[in-house]
């Protein structure tokens, strides 16, 4: 079971912030639950699968665009969040009708619509809504404390890592150096010897 | 000493006078063996002496060195005779203190640091001669390294970079080699580089051959300092390194020029 909660505006009534739940299985595509509350009252409805492919085939849109269009909508916290109008409008007496549009410059296209109905026990959804939120919270701080100690280790390893590669480099060049040094000095005194020789060999041909 | 068995006659009549044992065999104990191969031992050097045995060196030894008129030859090659059951020659490393005449003949077979004139070297040979050289003081500068090691043509092997001086731009300010970014990736590369023989230096001065840089935040800081400089370095992207060595020879700076 998955579920995502977010703050949205309605376009009929701007002021207040609505809170837009929705929970499905596995995948969105394979229907889900809406409930929208306001703090007070709450309203739940439900997508069964069968009406996405509908509404798909009605867009004459691909299904599974179709469903990531909707997630998009209904599921992300896109940051310009002003890309969607989400509204809600009392259609007959108890019966509300939730819409949601995609907004392209100047026009909007609707991306599909429910019924939600009221719900007598509004508190017990809105607990669940907080709970909900608490529960993720929980989660995202301990998942953070793990990955910033996680960061630490890593940090510290490659510390250590780069240290003791430098201290590889600086013996491979401190060793490279003397061994260098000491062979020009061997390497020179052969010289020596050659030319010494060398004189020797023009000295005894002038005689 | 009448009682020693006699092991062998190789020191036949030939005199020894040992000064000082060594932590593994005592004095006694190194007379004792000579004598065991026919030698025979004195307590102070004479006319007939064939050299002075030192283990160690100590007050005594270094009289006799200072006198001049004796060979002082280590311990080491003592033991080697009688490991060897042989008398070896002396080479340069048995020798502590060498008389005018011995150091003549020596000067006319070994160089100064013992190497043979005449008979070829080997790696352990050369390993122990480096390892009795003191250490150099005077460290032959690394342009030298780079001409020697063009004059016998190592210089396509490991050390691809001999001849470049890199300034790598892992500070936080440029040019400033007290704000090292302690993460920078960069920090490795300087690594790569100085391994594989670059002089890697940490600001920007005349003379440099490359800046390697990753992102491109000092980019223009480091062009500006550039135009003030006579020799223009490259400024090349950190993959020029990679590249590089992966294929194990510099490659072309103009694919990667920034």
């Amino acid at each position: 079971m998955e579920k995502n909660v977010q703050r949205i505006c309605l376009t009929s009534n701007p002021g207040p912030a609505y809170f837009l739940q929705v929970d499905w299985k596995k995948d969105l595509g394979n229907g889900f639950n809406v409930t929208l509350c306001d703090g007070s009252s709450a309203w739940t409805g439900q997508v069964p699968e069968d009406d996405i492919s509908k509404e798909a085939s009605d867009m004459e849109m691909d299904r599974q665009k179709y469903v990531d269009e909707l997630k998009k909508a209904l599921v992300l916290n896109v940051p310009t969040t002003n890309k969607y109008n989400y509204d809600l409008v009392e259609d007959p007496v108890d019966c509300y009708s939730f819409t949601y549009e995609k907004k392209l410059r100047d026009l909007s296209f609707k991306l599909g619509s429910l019924r939600l109905t009221k719900s007598q026990n509004p508190a017990e959804i809105i607990r669940e809504v907080i709970i909900y939120c608490l529960n993720s919270m929980a989660k995202l701080h301990s998942q953070n404390d793990h990955l910033q100690k996680e960061n630490g280790r890593l940090q510290s390893d490659w510390k250590d890592m780069h240290e003791q590669l430098e201290t590889f480099v600086n013996a491979k060049e401190e060793l490279e150096q003397d061994l260098y040094t000491k062979f020009t000095h061997v390497l020179n005194e052969k010289k020596v010897k050659i030319r010494s020789l060398k004189e020797k060999l023009e000295h005894n041909d002038q005689k | 000493l009448t009682t020693i068995d006699k092991q062998s006659s190789m020191f036949e009549d030939v005199e020894f006078c040992v000064m000082s044992g060594t932590n593994e065999h005592s004095k006694t104990d190194l007379e004792t063996k000579i004598a065991s191969c026919g030698g025979i031992v004195v307590q102070n050097p004479g006319q007939d002496t064939y050299c002075v045995i030192a283990g160690s060196i100590n007050v005594r030894v270094k009289n006799i060195i200072s006198s001049d008129k004796h060979d002082v030859v280590g311990a080491t090659w003592l033991l080697e005779c009688f490991n060897n059951k042989t008398f070896t020659p002396w080479q340069p490393q048995h020798m502590i203190h060498m008389s005018p005449s011995t150091k003549e003949h020596f000067a006319s077979e070994y160089d100064l640091h013992g190497d043979s004139y005449i008979t070829d070297t080997n790696e352990n040979e050369l390993k122990d001669m480096f390892n009795r050289m003191p250490n150099m003081k005077e460290k032959v500068p690394l342009d030298m390294i780079a001409e020697l090691e063009h004059r016998y043509s190592w210089d396509n092997s490991s050390n691809i970079f001999r001849r470049c001086v890199v300034y790598v731009d892992y500070f936080a300010t440029v040019n400033n080699p007290d704000t090292k970014i302690d993460t920078s990736s960069l920090r490795i590369t300087a690594l790569q580089l100085r391994f594989h023989g670059a002089r890697v230096t940490s600001n920007l001065h005349e003379g440099l051959s490359h800046v390697v840089v990753d992102d491109l935040t000092h980019l223009e800081e480091i062009k500006s300092v550039r135009r003030t400089f006579e020799k223009k370095f490259k400024i090349v992207s950190k993959s020029w390194v990679t590249d590089s060595l992966n294929m194990k020879e510099i490659k072309e700076e103009h694919r990667y020029l920034l």
